[in-house]
């Protein structure tokens, strides 16, 4: 791409009101401009990161949640569906947006770290420091790999159909896999009077909570079972697929709201 | 609008506010008495709960238990405690640990169901791990039901947190501490991807300082639209996208592998019901109570009961107590109970019987009265607006050696107003 010193795009705009009187820009030199634009960019990447924080942290909140919340609702079946079909919404949405708009392939990964930021945030503060639940067993899980496959198969492919087909699809298959290295410890066995649990089931059994009886987990239930052990690559093959319907239906949305004729106006 | 009558506006909103938190009470228990009167009434009969020792220091141990009768009058609206149920403890967060808990004998990690009318011995053993002060319940959860609370007393833990300690050992011989097992493999695993996925984002900023990237990219794609966009695309880009691409494929599997080499033996989360056989009832065969006519006064603090009693025992038997809803209602001239602390729902003067006696082998017609402030305190007089207007709970009888006897009593009951 060509730099600043001979970019023509770069002269400060002369603009003019609807009656011909003209206006004086903001920026009256070269300096100032590439000024002006070194902002934006130190501004722009810090408040999506801060801003999709929240929004997606209570996007789980309201869907998701509980899954991954604690470390006794991790399973096998409904875990590796349910979130990176939900999680896949806004790298879809703000991953259009900057491509559209920068050719950057950013969307996926500005968006899961901000997500993890504000999860470890919130498990921190809320779950551990005011309610007094063990970090580690409400340590969130991490997604950041997610994204950044979802970017890096939009820049080779350049296209929303193949990093749908492509990127998409592993999105949904990768989760439990990149997550294992810490899911590991919490699914060794114990034996508890003669019955057998994980770490994460006798923790989950010890530190009470009140609002979660043992039947409210939604783990395990399911009608899959034709496939003996092989749960997990099963349910992520189908996360897979569910991902790549929502990656189109949320490139989709994100496109027709990159489309506001009155962010042409504003820059 | 002038400024003055904004600031003065804000000044009172910001007193009453404030005074909201003045004027009102500290919360310390959890809401028991907003459940409905009949969801207390006619689910479970908690009785004979003991909670001790009530003052302990971190690392104490705290026993809950007692008795427990599901209503034979179950409302018909409410998932029954027949389908799933799971023993719990009503406490503010993990201010204890849950180290044991039994039905019947029957260890309660697992869900499981209890069966209308019978009887059942819990108990649950805490470890104090927060200091402060806690009213502490136990609670059966029904599926579909929600939680029913049963009595409560308050429970003091003085000591350190620091101090707690907790562990377990795993069938692989591994030592687990609950209170920090897991974090450093956490924060590693998160620490390499978020530096992968900062180093993604810093490559294309990578000549910010020097280059603006993002307005001039707007504009030049602007000037260019959609389809020649990708000219911004250079060939550097797309082999950091593909070699980053296959990175992230072989970090992920690396992960993996690893992990299922160092840590071979893993299980799935452990979910199922246990079946908890009931309790023999002593008590079967013994009394016979139909209940003929139930009322209650709105605006009093009674309720009465008039009822058919049967005592099939060898001994005269007097009633000394009814519970309903935690709430006991003590007749003083058979025994004597006082409440143990401030919460604890004992009205040691509020039950009245005239002709207190059932000769053995007799059938009496008694009028019981309730007679507590107890009654309109614990809402229980909002009966009248539940859908489905009938009572229920345990009564107790005893005989001259002080030996109990306990029956389940339910039946329509009507409000009156005046």
């Amino acid at each position: 791409m060509a730099t600043s010193a001979d970019d023509p795009v770069l002269t400060p705009p002369r603009s003019t009101t609807s009656d011909d009187r003209p206006v004086r820009s903001a920026v009256s030199s070269r300096e100032e401009q590439l000024e002006a634009y070194r902002n934006i960019d130190m501004v722009s990447v810090p408040v999506i990161v801060l801003l999709f924080g929240g929004i997606t942290v209570f996007l789980s909140a309201v869907t998701v949640g509980d899954w991954d919340y604690w470390m006794d609702w991790r399973d096998r079946r409904w875990w590796p569906l349910v979130i990176p079909a939900v999680y896949i919404i806004f790298p879809a949405v703000v991953g259009t947006f900057t491509w559209k708009k920068l050719r950057l392939p950013i969307g996926g990964t500005a968006t899961m770290i901000s997500f993890v930021i504000g999860a470890w945030l919130s498990r921190y503060f809320n779950f551990h420091q005011f309610a007094g639940f063990p970090m580690g067993f409400v340590s969130p899980s991490t997604f950041i790999a997610l994204g950044m496959i979802l970017d890096a198969t939009l820049v080779v492919s350049r296209s929303y159909f193949f990093t749908g087909l492509v990127g998409a699809f592993i999105f949904g298959f990768i989760p439990y896999a990149v997550n294992w290295p810490v899911f590991a410890l919490w699914h060794e066995p114990v034996s508890y009077h003669d019955t057998m649990v994980t770490v994460a089931d006798l923790t989950g059994y010890q530190y009470i909570r009140t609002a979660i009886p043992e039947y409210v987990r939604i783990i395990e239930e399911s009608t899959l079972r034709t496939f003996g052990e092989a749960v997990t690559p099963l349910t992520a093959v189908f996360a897979g697929f569910v991902c790549i319907l929502n990656y189109y239906v949320w490139v989709a949305v994100g496109s027709y709201l990159s489309e506001s004729h009155w962010m042409k106006k504003v820059i | 609008m002038d400024i003055k009558i904004i600031q003065k506006h804000i000044a009172l909103l910001s007193v009453l506010l404030i005074s909201t938190f003045i004027c009102s009470e500290m919360a310390l228990a959890h809401g028991e008495k907003a459940q409905q009167a009949g969801l207390r009434m006619r689910t479970l009969n908690w009785f004979d709960t003991e909670i001790y020792p009530r003052k302990v220091s971190v690392n104490d141990t705290v026993t809950i238990k007692g008795k427990f009768m599901p209503s034979k009058d179950w409302p018909r609206h409410m998932e029954s405690i027949e389908g799933t149920a799971f023993l719990n403890i009503g406490v503010p967060g993990p201010a204890f640990i849950r180290t044991d808990s039994h039905v019947n004998g029957v260890t309660m990690i697992r869900s499981t169901a209890f069966e209308l009318g019978k009887l059942y011995e819990y108990d649950v053993t805490l470890k104090a791990r927060t200091p402060g002060r806690y009213h502490v319940h136990p609670l059966i959860s029904v599926k579909g039901t929600g939680p029913i609370i049963g009595p409560a007393f308050w429970v003091e833990v003085t000591g350190d947190q620091a101090d707690f300690e907790n562990t377990f050992t795993t069938l692989t011989g591994k030592v687990v501490n609950p209170e920090t097992y897991g974090i450093k493999a956490s924060i590693a695993l998160h620490a390499v991807w978020f530096v992968l996925g900062v180093l993604w984002i810093a490559y294309w900023f990578r000549n910010a300082r020097k280059d603006p990237v993002i307005m001039p990219r707007f504009k030049k794609i602007e000037k260019l639209g959609q389809e020649n966009a990708d000219q911004l695309i250079t060939t550097q880009d797309l082999v950091v996208g593909a070699s980053t691409f296959m990175l992230i494929l072989t970090f992920v599997a690396a992960g993996y592998f690893i992990t299922e080499y160092r840590i071979p033996q893993t299980v799935p989360l452990q979910t199922g019901i246990i079946k908890v056989p009931p309790m023999e009832n002593p008590n079967d065969g013994l009394l016979d109570i139909v209940v003929k006519t139930a009322e209650y006064r709105i605006p009093g603090r009674s309720f009465n009961v008039e009822m058919e009693i049967t005592n099939k025992t060898d001994k005269p038997l007097s009633i000394g107590e009814f519970s309903t809803s935690n709430v006991r209602f003590i007749n003083s001239k058979v025994k004597e109970v006082l409440a143990q602390d401030t919460h604890d729902l004992v009205a040691s003067d509020g039950l009245r019987v005239p002709n207190n006696v059932i000769p053995a082998g007799e059938t009496v017609t008694i009028t019981m009265y309730a007679e507590d402030a107890l009654w309109e305190t614990q809402r229980l007089t909002s009966l009248v607006y539940d859908p489905d207007s009938f009572f229920g709970g345990l009564l107790f009888l005893y005989d001259d050696e002080g030996k109990r006897y306990y029956k389940e009593i339910s039946g329509l009951i009507i409000p009156s107003f005046v």
